[in-house]
């Protein structure tokens, strides 16, 4: 399990895609913040540092992204066959992919986290105010959004495995996050606070409806999805002919 | 000894059954020629082999074992499959050494393998930037990074230039004087007529041939007789190859249709018909391998007897 995990790291770090995942996803939380904080008059300066800083926890799209890359890039470039061909049990090498992905979704999480608080008490400084750091719901927001990450990654991972097709698995995850998941959210009522992209805006703040669940029942239900998703990718994989 | 076996291994996708109870082995210490048209089942076959694919029925099994129940298969089998790819963005030494990462095996192997291969000028390049040759040998490197027993390679040829081809030929035969099973397939015979032992020849999923070039080249008589029981025995005394499970008609390897005529006469067996057949090694290789003749099979039945 060892040298499996050493080698996704490996496949990880030479290729250019992660980064350019990371340094978007970095750029897109300090222009989410510059762009609320620009905009927002000094009067209201103060209740904007949550809605800034939730942009670490939007950026779980990407980190979905990043987990696609897992399965289906390796179909994509048909890289699978070498992999499964030195580990013939491909259990273990999906579980090896979820570990590393996930660890990932993490340093993500915890960068993109990082990044929106400094951004944000920079504009803030800036602005003639400052960040309060003693308010509670400014961490719960940012563990929040550290969790999105990493279900998130690992929910990639999953779909990737499920979908195989890199371009089509991104498109799904994409019509999934704008627009499949609000459709679906209308046929279940008070229930649509159970979807991913809901649960994960709840555990940033967001309040989706009236009937929003409390932040640990969301980051519960997404790590349910996480779990749910690895599963999948286990056991598609471990089936699925390779051709 | 065989290494490879494989025990009426077949496949079906949907309909169309691509592999059809395939019954052969590969022995070990030689090369052996996978030979038969575009679409006759060679890749599906490796694949089965090499635990990518399930068999709708039968097994393939390397030194007894499927390959997903071998402990260490990198250092067993090392296989360049056809639809093998490369990340176009990583490095052929960043390949290799993900490669290595998985099979435990230490970093100079590495470095070893991309001498052999003669890539270690382009190391440190992109995949994308190589030739359809570097990918090739870049696929070899990987293959051979554990330094296998086994090696399996799908349509090696496909792509290379006359000089590469010659390079592959003697690389490959300095694997086999190396003691190393080769399995390598090919739609071509003449690719490979110079580098191996013994050749398979599968067309349409079956079974065609199974034996040495010599044998394949070899003239074949067939014959109809009244007393076909009397003239097989009579056949047979002279030390002539027969199928012995033959019913309707006898064919007889290595011999001409004078020389079983004059047997048969000496026997008093009545003739009913007498034909011989064979000549080159392709037409002998297109001749099993014509496409939807199913008819063919007394000419690979006697020769897959003789074998065994």
């Amino acid at each position: 399990m060892k040298s499996l995990l050493a080698a996704e790291i490996l496949k990880l770090r030479t290729i250019r895609a992660p980064w350019l995942l990371f340094i978007a996803a970095q750029l897109i939380v300090v222009a989410g913040v510059s762009g609320l904080m620009f905009s927002g008059t000094a009067s209201h300066l103060a209740t904007t540092e949550l809605p800034a800083v939730r942009h670490a926890g939007l950026v779980a799209l990407l980190s979905l992204i990043l987990g696609i890359m897992a399965v289906a890039g390796e179909y994509q470039h048909r890289t699978i066959t070498d992999t499964y061909l030195a580990s013939p049990r491909r259990g273990r090498v999906i579980l090896a992919k979820l570990s590393v992905y996930t660890a990932t979704g993490f340093i993500f999480g915890i960068a993109s986290a990082a990044t929106a608080l400094v951004a944000t008490a920079i504009w803030l400084a800036a602005r003639g105010s400052s960040l309060d750091l003693a308010s509670g719901e400014l961490w719960r927001t940012l563990i929040g959004a550290v969790v999105w990450n990493v279900t998130f990654a690992a929910i990639g991972v999953g779909l990737g495995a499920l979908i195989r097709n890199f371009a089509g698995a991104i498109a799904a995850a994409l019509a999934w996050a704008a627009l499949v998941e609000g459709i679906v959210g209308q046929f279940l009522g008070r229930f649509s606070a159970w979807l991913p992209v809901a649960s994960g805006s709840t555990l940033v703040g967001i309040r989706t409806g009236n009937q929003a669940l409390p932040q640990w029942a969301a980051g519960l239900i997404l790590v349910g999805y996480a779990v749910l998703f690895g599963l999948l990718a286990v056991q598609l994989s471990v089936r699925r002919d390779v051709t | 000894m065989s290494r490879i076996v494989l025990r009426g291994l077949t496949r079906d996708f949907g309909r169309v059954r691509a592999v059809d109870d395939l019954t052969v082995d590969v022995r070990a210490g030689q090369v052996t020629a996978f030979l038969g048209p575009n679409g006759a089942g060679k890749t599906t076959t490796f694949r089965m082999l090499l635990g990518l694919i399930r068999p709708t029925a039968g097994e393939a099994l390397i030194d007894g074992l499927r390959y997903e129940r071998l402990p260490e298969p990198r250092r067993v089998v090392g296989a360049v499959l056809e639809a093998t790819g490369f990340h176009p963005g990583r490095t052929g030494r960043d390949h290799l050494r993900i490669a290595g990462r998985a099979a435990d095996l230490p970093w100079r192997r590495v470095e070893e393998m991309l001498d052999l291969v003669e890539l270690t000028a382009s190391a440190d390049r992109r995949v994308a930037d190589y030739s359809l040759g570097m990918r090739q040998r870049l696929g070899l490197a990987a293959a051979l990074l554990a330094d296998p027993a086994i090696l399996i390679l799908d349509e090696p040829a496909n792509g290379l230039d006359p000089a590469g081809i010659a390079w592959l030929r003697a690389l490959v035969r300095g694997l086999a004087a190396e003691g190393r099973t080769v399995l390598i397939s090919s739609h071509l015979l003449s690719e490979v007529a110079q580098t191996v032992d013994r050749v398979i020849i599968v067309n349409a999923g079956r079974l065609r041939f199974a034996g040495s070039l010599t044998e394949l080249g070899e003239r074949t008589v067939s014959i109809r007789a009244v007393d076909l029981e009397r003239l097989r025995s009579a056949i047979a005394a002279r030390g002539y190859v027969v199928d012995p499970t033959a019913v309707s008609a006898l064919t007889v390897r290595g011999a001409t249709a004078e020389e079983i005529g004059r047997v048969a006469a000496e026997a008093g067996v009545a003739l009913t018909e007498l034909s011989e057949s064979g000549a080159s090694l392709e037409e002998a290789f297109l001749r099993l391998t014509s496409p939807g003749d199913g008819s063919i099979a007394p000419a690979a039945r006697p020769a897959a007897a003789t074998i065994r």
